[in-house]
């Protein structure tokens, strides 16, 4: 990516009318390899670059893009996002009326890599994709249908704005995902192990890709003769990613401000105890307390740095998730949560890495204390409703029975309501993780987000068959 | 730009590619957004996307860009055929070769070129002036105006060269009415054209607006067995996905297709006709040709409830030993894949009027929300906006009814068409009515 010279002080330019214009430069590098059945199902390299023009006239945003990045195309640009702003203050009854004051971060960023990825060959991508689907199905016959993913994204962004930002970052986003289907009789089970990350090519494969194709194939044929775990009410142990899962998916949303506005469940909520004394939850763009988190982010898409922000502490909400513009509502800071996908694409609220604290319990004792439940392991997708009603699919249970791991069981539905859930947790263990970044949040466009924390035990619906 | 194409293509052949194809969308847009019963937002944006897409010894190589600078085009070319040299080996991978093209008219007004950012605002304001003037009740929840302007260009090393302008204005509504406490059931609305004169927001407003009214005062009902009535919009959400996977080659070839082996076959009720067809320019996914330049045509796909073809485009074509149907579809930043044009379902005789005067009982279905699974076709939901048909005449909304069942058996229940048709983007649909539908009370 070479021909970026010379952008931050086009950009720069931009920035000299007394309005509030934010100009955000982006390059994004994103390859992909899949082998399904020993066959090349898809593999390609898309390179996209162009500026995303942002400002705020009459309290009304205007937005414009373009891929024509020399300085009369950007120009044009800022015309016709002062343009529609205009046409929009026309008509517009709810106007903008502030942005909350922010330290605006300057310097440049770079994600932590171990490998960098443009360095690695494209015969290298396809090789350990092409190893991993085969690996996974010479395991075992019956292993009928396997595919592995591998996908990148690079991104190179530029930033500035009139309130001060001027920022240059580099992120480094890869995953690699693997998919193994047995079938027996009229039996069958689908199994996926997979690892999304911020950071390099070594980072990616600190477990090789052939111990990833083991760990898929391992449990698609442990699964496959597994019973359903019966519908109950009960104690479960969360894994981290299923505790990523529902920090993301069933808190994480109802805390993002513009959802507080539009009426979330946690609206008049705030200094209130929403969960058990033991859960801290946090939503930061740094990779605490584990690296290479897949939702790291240094600044967000509005020049803010994107720090640790602690949503719940100890049981009681502290914060919702900020952009300038819902601070401002709240008198507050903002967070750092804005956050666009594509240089196409404006900002939004949107979350990073979203976690709860560990503490002292480790797995060993949290089984051993529990008379009957499950240990629910691998997030799967998950729905999550505004008043926090949620519904995930976990790959597998493990019934515990007096203190005992029983025996495998297949995925089951965990569903509950979030808060209540996290109001019935009574023991958090100490080792922490996180487990979902292969997936993406969709809100309008998608984000690439992480979450996890440690086991947490705590009583909910798991649902049978899925 | 006629130089572009032709450098990506020269400079992969010299590196060593037997067959290269290019293509090249180059788009202006324009869009309007509206939530919670105000405008929200406008942005526009002007992005052009080259997909390069080469083959060495029967392996492919992509690389797509959206910088259309000449040293960077070639730079792109170069990845590509450095990619297919680490790729294996496919023998159906194919890039076609010249076919004859007739240019379609209606698909490209010149006004669209001077419609700015400023009319995209002024039909948003429009159409959620109509909804709310309708009725006071009505709230509007969200829904966007939206223009794009874009030209296609392919060109491959077999001799194609092709160039084709599409104009696509397009609008959605969203929302519900409120009286008091009694909430209606949400209703969507969409519709489109490709000229300005078209264009008409207000009244697919108005529908929307009529519909959430009527909605209002839902009752439960007790269970039963009868017809339900889909509209268009319903018949989106239902069946329309689960045939579109399918008549899908690359499903059937893939065996996730229920289709698959059932070719010359019975598959719906006799009065089912549906067709792909991207030469009908009512449907926004008209154009003269495919992702892979093979010209579009019209494909009968299901004539009186049998099974005709399957969609093709030049690789699962070249598997099963016949000729592309023109399926090729994707954007520039992807290798071609299978993809429906304009879906079309052909008209009955009776009027919607005359189909529910003929019903004993059953539920007029809006809209539907549920999960419905592509592949075998099973769902299970909740219908949305339903209305009562009680001895042919429409009576009052009803809520929480559940249906489910399976779409290849509702495909065989068939038991009307309506004559009138909508248009809902790339969906050419009348109202279908189907016999045997369990209605269950929630």
């Amino acid at each position: 990516m070479k021909s970026d010279a010379g952008i931050m002080d086009r950009l720069q330019s931009l920035l000299s009318n007394g309005k509030y214009v934010e100009a955000r430069y982006q390059s994004r590098l994103v390859t992909e390899v899949n082998f399904v059945n020993g066959r090349l199902e898809r593999i390609k390299t898309v390179e996209n670059a162009g500026c995303g023009i942002r400002v705020l006239v009459d309290g009304c945003w205007g937005f414009s893009s373009t891929s024509d990045i020399a300085a009369e195309g950007l120009r044009d640009s800022l015309e016709q996002a002062l343009s529609v702003a205009r046409v929009l203050a026309e008509s517009k009854k709810e106007k903008v009326k502030g942005l909350a004051q922010s330290k605006m971060a300057t310097g440049t960023f770079s994600a932590k890599v171990r490998g960098n990825l443009a360095d690695i060959d494209i015969e290298d991508k396809v090789r350990v994709t092409k190893e991993a689907e085969a690996a996974t199905r010479k395991h075992s016959s019956i292993i009928k249908t396997a595919s592995a993913t591998y996908r990148e994204i690079l991104d190179h962004k530029i930033l500035v704005n009139s309130d001060g930002a001027a920022v240059e970052l580099y992120d480094s986003k890869p995953e690699f995902n693997i998919v193994a289907i047995a079938k027996k009789g009229g039996k069958n089970i689908t199994a996926n192990e997979g690892i999304g990350i911020t950071g390099g090519w070594q980072d990616l494969f600190k477990k090789s890709h052939l111990e990833l194709a083991q760990t898929a194939a391992d449990k698609a044929e442990k699964l496959l003769e597994a019973k359903h775990p019966a519908g109950e009410r009960t104690t479960l142990i969360l894994d981290p990613g299923m505790v990523g899962l529902l920090c993301h998916e069933a808190i994480g949303h109802t805390v993002e401000a513009d959802f507080v506005l539009s009426g979330s469940v946690v609206k008049d909520k705030m200094g209130q105890q929403v969960a058990s004394s033991l859960v801290t939850l946090v939503d930061s763009g740094r990779s605490d307390i584990a690296d290479n988190a897949a939702g790291t982010i240094a600044v967000d898409d509005e020049g803010v740095e994107a720090g640790r922000t602690v949503v719940i502490k100890e049981g009681v909400l502290t914060s919702y998730l900020h952009n300038r513009e819902s601070a401002f509502i709240f008198g507050t800071a903002s967070t750092g949560n804005a956050r666009a996908f594509a240089y196409s694409d404006e900002p939004l609220i949107r979350m990073r890495n979203t976690y709860i604290e560990p503490r002292s319990d480790s797995l060993d004792e949290m089984v051993k204390e529990t008379r009957h439940g499950y240990l629910v392991k691998g997030a799967r997708n998950g729905q999550a409703d505004a008043n926090g009603e949620f519904m995930f699919g976990a790959q597998e249970t493990y019934l515990i029975e007096k203190g005992e791991i029983k025996g495998i069981l297949r995925g089951a539905s965990i569903s509950g309501n979030a808060f209540d859930v996290l109001k019935s947790v009574d023991m958090v263990g100490n080792k922490f993780e996180y487990d979902i970044g292969t997936g993406y949040c969709g809100k309008y466009q998608p984000a690439k987000v992480d979450g996890g924390g440690p086991h947490i035990r705590c009583t909910a619906i798991v649902g049978g068959m899925q | 730009m006629a130089d572009i194409l032709h450098l990506a293509i020269n400079e992969a052949e010299s590196l060593g590619a037997s067959d290269v194809e290019v293509y090249l969308v180059a788009a202006k847009e324009s869009e309007v957004f509206i939530e919670n019963n105000d405008l929200k937002q406008a942005k526009s944006q002007a992005a052009s996307s080259i997909g390069i897409r080469v083959l060495l010894n029967g392996s492919l190589g992509f690389y797509s860009t959206n910088n259309l600078d000449p040293d960077r085009i070639r730079q792109a070319a170069a990845k590509a055929v450095k990619m297919a040299r680490v790729s294996p080996k496919d023998r159906f991978s194919v890039i076609p070769g010249k076919s004859k093209v007739q240019l379609l008219r209606g698909i490209y007004d010149r006004k669209a070129k001077s419609f700015e950012p400023a009319d995209a605002a002024k039909m948003a304001k429009e159409m959620l002036d109509a909804a709310r003037s309708t009725d006071s009740r009505v709230s509007v929840d969200s829904g966007n105006f939206s223009s794009v302007l874009a030209t296609h260009r392919l060109a491959n090393s077999n001799g194609l060269d092709l160039k084709e302008r599409v104009s696509i204005f397009s609008w959605s509504i969203m929302g519900m009415a409120l009286d008091g406490a009694d909430v209606s059931s949400f209703d969507f609305q969409s519709a489109g054209t490709h000229s300005v004169k078209d264009i008409d927001a207000a009244s697919t407003a108005k529908e929307f607006a009529q519909t959430v009214i009527n909605s209002l005062g839902a009752q439960k009902i007790d269970s039963f067995k009868g017809e339900m009535v889909l509209t268009p919009s319903a018949f989106v959400e239902l069946v329309e996905d689960v045939l579109v996977n399918s008549i899908n080659s690359d499903a059937v070839q893939k065996k996730s297709s229920q289709f698959a082996g059932k070719l010359g076959k019975k598959v719906a009720s006799e009065l089912l006709n549906l067709e792909d067809d991207a030469t009908n320019t009512q449907g926004l996914g008209a154009a003269s040709f495919d992702r892979e330049g093979v010209a579009h045509r019209r494909n009968v796909v299901i004539k009186d409830g049998v099974l005709k073809k399957f969609l093709y485009n030049s690789y699962t074509a070249k598997k099963d030993g016949v000729r592309s149907t023109g399926n090729a579809g994707g954007s520039a930043s992807s290798p071609p894949n299978v993809s429906t044009t304009n879906f079309i379902v052909g008209p009955g005789r009776p009027s919607l009027q005359a189909m529910i005067s003929e019903m004993r009982h059953g539920i007029l279905v809006s809209r539907f929300s549920g999960n419905v699974n592509p592949v075998n076709g099973d769902f299970s939901g909740v219908v949305k906006g339903g209305r009562l048909i009680n001895n042919g005449e429409i009576g009052p909304p009803v809520k929480e009814v559940m249906i489910a069942g399976n779409v290849f058996d509702c495909l065989k229940n068939i038991t009307g068409l309506s004559r009138e048709r909508k248009i809902l983007h790339t969906s050419v649909l009348p109202y279908t009515r189907i016999d045997g539908v369990s209605f269950t009370a929630g």
